[in-house]
């Protein structure tokens, strides 16, 4: 399995990684609206052509899945490039660093909820409620006790994990639509109650909440002259790699196994002697800290934040990432999270037909594809698990 | 004949009331180590309850029933699962678009010891077991169908029946349980199948020599040549038991398939 260092595919793979990289800042650059809808045709066509030549695409995914560590080494050196580069190629450039670094936080709040909703099938509806319950716990602890962020970031995550505690004792005596609605109830309470209480701010929200600060580093200083974003997008760019490596590491372990075997088939998990009532908590929590930590980058980023940042729709379009990406498939719904969330601002040039198209992806994807963009994939655990015996991995590879 | 066995499982007065219904009424039933008893009845005399009762997925409204002489009465199933009893279901409870190795691993979800932190923070440790535990389902799976190894990845809604059936009984084995309940295990299966079939349920009993096994079972074919021992129920009260001729010939259990006397 484990190949050799191979300069021919090293660099293959690079310089098609590198062009990628610019035709996505070319595209970025796009403002014409007859463009847009060419591109939006040409990738129908790439799928279409893809579904004709079947065999040859997937030798051509499988040499990707073959050189993972390269592709993804190379990808994570662009994306740390990125700000240095853009300036020079991309017009609005300050205004796409911020909707990149928009997309990474909603990224980690995808991931937090696939833990909940792809990986145990926990509709969880109050996503928004347990970003804004995070949002708000970093920024009064940095208004009110002028807590430093190191304290501040943990903390959020900490307060949506015991506001999650709190939600499951009831949750957990419900099952599937009651328990969404269950969620559904509370992230509206959650709403009014900030709207509704002094402390908060009531209906002005917080204001002037102050930026993240590392080490007497502001994240308001330019590093180089660049735009302090910048600061923003390395600081997201990290966690939203963290949170993948935790989504990962989860999905391939009995975490990920236990978990699943509760989604698909609760009575069964738990006469495999699976404590179903505490792995769904766990889940839920666990997704519910990354939830929360998203929520106080963003409060820190974008300083102000008032109750309808967290209303309802909020937590339909998180969800909506998720499903449209696939579920418990982490590069699906890191996917669908960026095409959500960079469409809809690519779109701005034709506003009133924006959400329409919008409406229409979201009703047209799931009916071709109803497992969402990637169907989530058997679990591999590890290389060295699919060797020896049982190479069950090639032929999975041949008919897929 | 039993006396020189151990007993590990047996129910006393056991009662699963339905709101006035009673599924099961006055069941006693013992187990001995290594021996394979045949549970049979017609539709509806509370042979998929019992199974449901002692597994804790019901929890019974009267009686007991012990296991290793503890009582698992008002037990969860997770515990009771813990405690060495496993089993099979009529309809088929596989995770089907999970692959034939999670179906089995999670069998062995009493087995493992790397948790929650482990995945995150000792992944040499967990894969290590993941795939010592990959090397038993494999050894699982060569008893029936070696075929089935190389499907390992794939997921088990692609296999057919009797394919499903063997991975139920594997996850059903890999946790080493002291008692396996098969339920019903030849439902939907074609008569050659169900031959097939039988010949699977006496490898399991080759193979881990020390397990019980209970079957509930229709196909008479199946319960004459797998069973020892065999104990008819009706409307929830034990009729008869005895070896296979003995109560096959019983004028009770004939009357409660037949409807009357024959």
């Amino acid at each position: 399995m484990k190949s050799r260092f191979n300069l021919l595919h090293f660099s293959a793979i690079a310089i098609l990684e590198i062009v990628i990289f610019f035709l996505v800042m070319i595209f970025l650059n796009i403002e014409s609206v007859w463009t847009l809808i060419f591109l939006l045709l040409a990738v129908v066509g790439v799928v279409i052509f893809a579904k004709i030549y079947r065999p040859q695409f997937e030798s051509m995914t499988r040499f990707f899945s073959d050189n993972r560590p390269t592709v993804l080494g190379i990808l994570i050196v662009l994306l740390f490039l990125f700000p240095l580069i853009s300036p020079l190629m991309i017009r609005q450039n300050t205004y796409w660093l911020l909707v990149l670094v928009q997309a990474g936080i909603y990224i980690i709040l995808a991931l937090g909820l696939n833990i909940q909703l792809g990986s145990t099938g926990l509709l969880n509806l109050a996503v928004a409620a347990f970003y804004g319950i995070g949002g708000y716990t970093a920024g009064l602890l940095s208004l009110r006790l002028g807590a430093p962020s190191i304290i501040t970031l943990p903390l959020a995550g900490i307060g949506a994990a015991l506001f999650g505690m709190l939600l499951y004792v009831p949750l957990y005596k419900t099952k599937g639509h009651y328990m969404a609605l269950v969620t559904l109830a509370f992230g509206y309470m959650v709403v009014l109650a900030l709207d509704n209480t002094e402390f908060t701010g009531g209906p002005q929200g917080l204001m002037a909440i102050p930026e993240l600060k590392f080490f007497g580093y502001s994240f308001l200083t330019k590093p180089g002259g660049l735009h302090f974003y910048t600061n923003y997008y390395y600081f997201v760019l990290v966690f939203v790699l963290l949170a993948i490596v935790i989504s990962y590491c989860f999905y391939n372990s009995w975490v990920g196994l236990t978990l699943a075997t509760i989604r698909d088939d609760e009575i069964a998990a738990k006469c495999c002697g699976v404590n179903s009532h505490v792995w769904k908590g766990i889940s839920f929590v666990t997704g519910n800290v990354m939830i929360g930590f998203a929520g106080a980058i963003y409060a820190h980023m974008i300083g102000f934040i008032s109750p309808p940042n967290f209303h309802f729709g909020e937590s339909l379009l998180i969800v909506a990432m998720v499903l449209l990406g696939g579920l418990d498939n982490i590069l699906g719904i890191i996917i669908g999270t960026l095409i959500l969330s960079i469409l809809p601002e690519k779109m701005r040039v034709i506003t009133e037909y924006r959400i329409l198209i919008y409406g229409i992806l979201l009703i047209v994807i799931p009916m071709f594809r109803p497992g969402g963009l990637l169907p989530f994939k058997p679990r591999l655990y590890h290389s060295s698990v699919a060797e020896g015996e049982g190479k069950g991995r090639r032929n999975s590879d041949a008919t897929q | 004949m039993q006396h020189n066995k151990k007993r590990i499982f047996y129910s006393k007065n056991l009662e699963m009331n339905f709101g006035g219904l009673y599924a099961l009424a006055d069941i006693n039933i013992d187990v001995y180590e290594k021996e394979a008893v045949g549970l049979i009845g017609p539709n509806g005399s509370g042979k998929t309850t019992f199974f449901n009762v002692i597994t804790g997925v019901y929890k019974a409204t009267g009686g007991a029933f012990y296991f290793m002489d503890k009582n698992l009465l008002g037990k969860e199933p997770y515990e009771i699962a813990k405690s060495g009893i496993s089993r099979t279901y009529q309809s088929s409870r596989l995770c089907l678009d999970l692959s034939l190795l999670d179906n089995i691993l999670i069998g062995m979800y009493n087995n493992q010891t790397a948790g929650y932190f482990s995945s995150l923070f000792n992944r040499r440790r967990l894969i290590a077991e993941v795939r010592r535990f990959k090397n038993r389902a494999v050894e699982l799976l060569n008893i029936f169908n070696p075929e089935l190894i190389d499907r390992m990845f794939r997921p088990v809604g692609e296999l057919p029946q009797i394919d499903r059936r063997r991975v139920e009984i594997c996850r059903a084995m890999a946790g080493r349980p002291k008692i396996i309940l098969l339920d019903e295990p030849s439902a939907g299966m074609t008569p050659d199948e169900t031959k097939e079939l039988m010949e699977d349920i006496k490898k399991v009993r080759s193979t881990m020599e020390d397990v019980s096994i209970i079957v509930v079972e229709h196909d008479m074919s199946v319960i004459s040549t797998v069973s020892e021992r065999v104990i008819a129920i009706n409307f929830g009260k034990e009729i008869a038991r005895g070896t296979y001729e003995e109560v096959s010939n019983h004028p009770e259990v004939r009357k409660a398939y037949l409807g009357k006397e024959v």
